[in-house]
């Protein structure tokens, strides 16, 4: 399978400096460029609606959550569009729904990932407090090289 | 926009589809709760549950040190050994083959409360719901004034003020997510508050019963002080529980409830309060959910409380036999079941509810809500043991 770079792109100002990284790697080594938004879905259990809450229990807040995260995805789909232009010849970007620590370390661990680039306040702009310690967890987990950002 | 969903469950089965997931989670509860409670009777080589133990075990050269000076019992140790659960042993995340039964310790919760309503008649209600409407009441106004207030001097974000203003005033959780679509709070603002106010409730749940013990309170001035002074309804029954563990008529926990729920039913009032305050400061046009408080009133009451006035006024009209009020005749047998299957049924509830502490959000908790949250709610919670010290000759007894 042919490798690839990956970048964590939120629409903050940190995760511009992880793009204009990204970027150089990717066209200096002639590889695809893989820009990558995660929507929190720990939302649920963070807040403690589950399986068994009441159908309008807290959903109100969980729907305008995830209108919130929709947003931030979109304005990151910018941001990666806007910075990478013609620059690098194939970028895809792809929003994905999950844990985002756990996403980042997954795709930090796959073969086909040659670099993972990302801010270390990469999600924060979103995210609940633990995401403060993404940076931590992904340089414990990580098997593929990682380059972080401030 | 096309999202791929990345490892979690859809959640989307129906209740009773998912049930038969939630045994082997349950499983683990049960079999921890009686490994730390024990049953009557229990002796397997001479293990009588770890409660028994330490009421015997001698440490420090008295017997029962742990017991008599930590005052730990079972309901401290089911919270506990849900976070090592959850926090130590699966290092963050209970697994998916757990997680749904874990997940039942909400609602096993809220069928406590609505069984506890066995331990009260409509008269006792009354008596007790006065004395708790001048205490929350007052208690709420001032919170909501406070943080205000405290927003503005330190240059707090006025969404992120109004989120607080509520979760520290009335039911944590509850309140921030009911309040946050009104005021346009963003999702950091509020997990920063969920954070908050969950860590400054963990750690009065574990203080309270020892406080409570030091100063020699009574039930009824323990159970007004914590069910005004926490903000969690799951960490009031703990406290309550912790303190007393005796379910029964003029316990703390009979006291600290009906505190929590007359506190739970001010949700919608206390979102419409606040909404009307972000509205009146707002320059700019806003996109804010406006909603009437009828409309709040309707989406936000809690339904629980319905079942537990039900059961009150099943217990006045004697369905359950007598219900053991002070003065009455004792308690019949099926409402002392009803007390024993509400020991366990709690029991059940808070190992779950310490497997939803994830110590991971609240140790990073920070900046100015975590000082406003710690100053208003140390506040709060000092001025209600002050309150019901002042006012101790005129809480009545049920």
């Amino acid at each position: 399978m042919m490798k690839h770079i990956v970048v964590a792109v939120d629409g903050s100002e940190v995760s511009a400096a992880a793009i204009e990284q990204a970027v150089t790697v990717a066209r200096q080594r002639h590889m695809t460029l893989a820009g990558v938004f995660v929507i929190d879905g720990n939302w649920p259990d963070y807040i403690g609606n589950d399986w068994q809450s009441s159908k309008g229990a807290r959903q109100g807040f969980l729907d305008y959550m995830r209108a919130e995260q929709e947003a931030q995805a979109q304005a990151a789909q910018t941001q990666f569009e806007e910075a990478v232009g013609q620059s690098v010849p194939q970028s895809q970007f792809t929003v994905l729904a999950g844990d985002p620590t756990d996403i980042l370390s997954k795709l930090a661990s796959e073969p086909e990932t040659e670099l993972l680039v990302t801010s270390k306040r990469v999600f924060q702009v979103s995210g609940r407090p633990s995401l403060k310690g993404l940076a931590k967890t992904l340089v414990k987990r990580a098997t593929q090289p990682v380059l972080f950002t401030p | 926009m096309s999202v791929q969903a990345m490892g979690s469950a859809s959640g989307k089965d129906s209740f009773l589809a998912r049930l038969p997931g939630a045994i082997p989670g349950l499983a683990l509860i049960v079999i921890t709760l009686v490994i730390i409670k024990g049953y009557p009777g229990m002796d397997i080589f001479g293990f009588k549950g770890i409660e028994a133990w330490m009421k015997t075990a001698v440490l420090f050269g008295t017997k029962g040190w742990l017991v008599q000076v930590t005052h730990l019992n079972y309901i401290l140790l089911g919270i506990l050994a849900g976070m090592l659960y959850r926090n130590v042993i699966f290092s963050g995340t209970i697994p998916a083959v757990l997680s749904d039964g874990f997940k039942l310790a909400r609602l096993m919760i809220k069928t406590g409360i609505i069984m506890l309503g066995s331990l009260y008649t409509v008269q006792a209600i009354v008596q007790l719901g006065s004395m708790a409407i001048f205490l929350i009441g007052g208690f709420v106004v001032m919170t909501i004034v406070m943080v205000l207030w405290l927003g503005k001097v330190m240059g707090l974000d006025r969404s992120m003020t109004g989120v607080l203003a509520n979760a520290l005033s009335i039911c944590g959780v509850s309140a921030a997510v009911a309040t946050s679509p009104a005021v346009e709070a963003k999702g950091a603002q509020v997990a920063y508050a969920i954070a908050t106010i969950l860590g400054f409730g963990i750690l009065t749940m574990f203080i309270s019963p020892f406080i409570g013990h030091a100063l020699g309170l009574t039930d009824l001035q323990y159970g007004a002080w914590v069910g005004t002074g926490i903000l969690n309804s799951g960490q009031v029954l703990a406290a309550c529980l912790a303190f007393n563990p005796n379910v029964a008529p003029g316990t703390a926990v009979s006291v600290g409830e009906i505190w929590n729920i007359m506190r739970v039913i001010s949700i919608p009032f206390a979102v419409f309060a606040v909404t009307v305050w972000y509205w009146a400061g707002q320059t700019s046009g806003t996109s804010a959910q406006k909603k009437s408080l009828g409309t709040l009133l309707v989406e936000k009451f809690p339904v629980f409380v319905l079942g537990f006035m039900a059961m009150v006024l099943l217990t006045s009209f004697g369905a359950f036999g007598d219900a053991g009020i002070k003065g009455g005749p004792p308690a019949s047998a099926t409402i002392k079941m009803l007390r024993d299957v509400m020991q366990w049924v709690f029991g059940f509830g808070l190992v779950g509810l310490g497997a939803y502490i994830d110590i991971k959000e609240l140790a990073r908790a920070g900046g100015t809500p975590l000082k406003i949250g710690l100053l208003v709610g140390v506040t709060k919670y000092v001025l209600a043991l002050v309150v019901v010290f002042l006012i101790k000759d005129y809480l009545v007894a049920i």
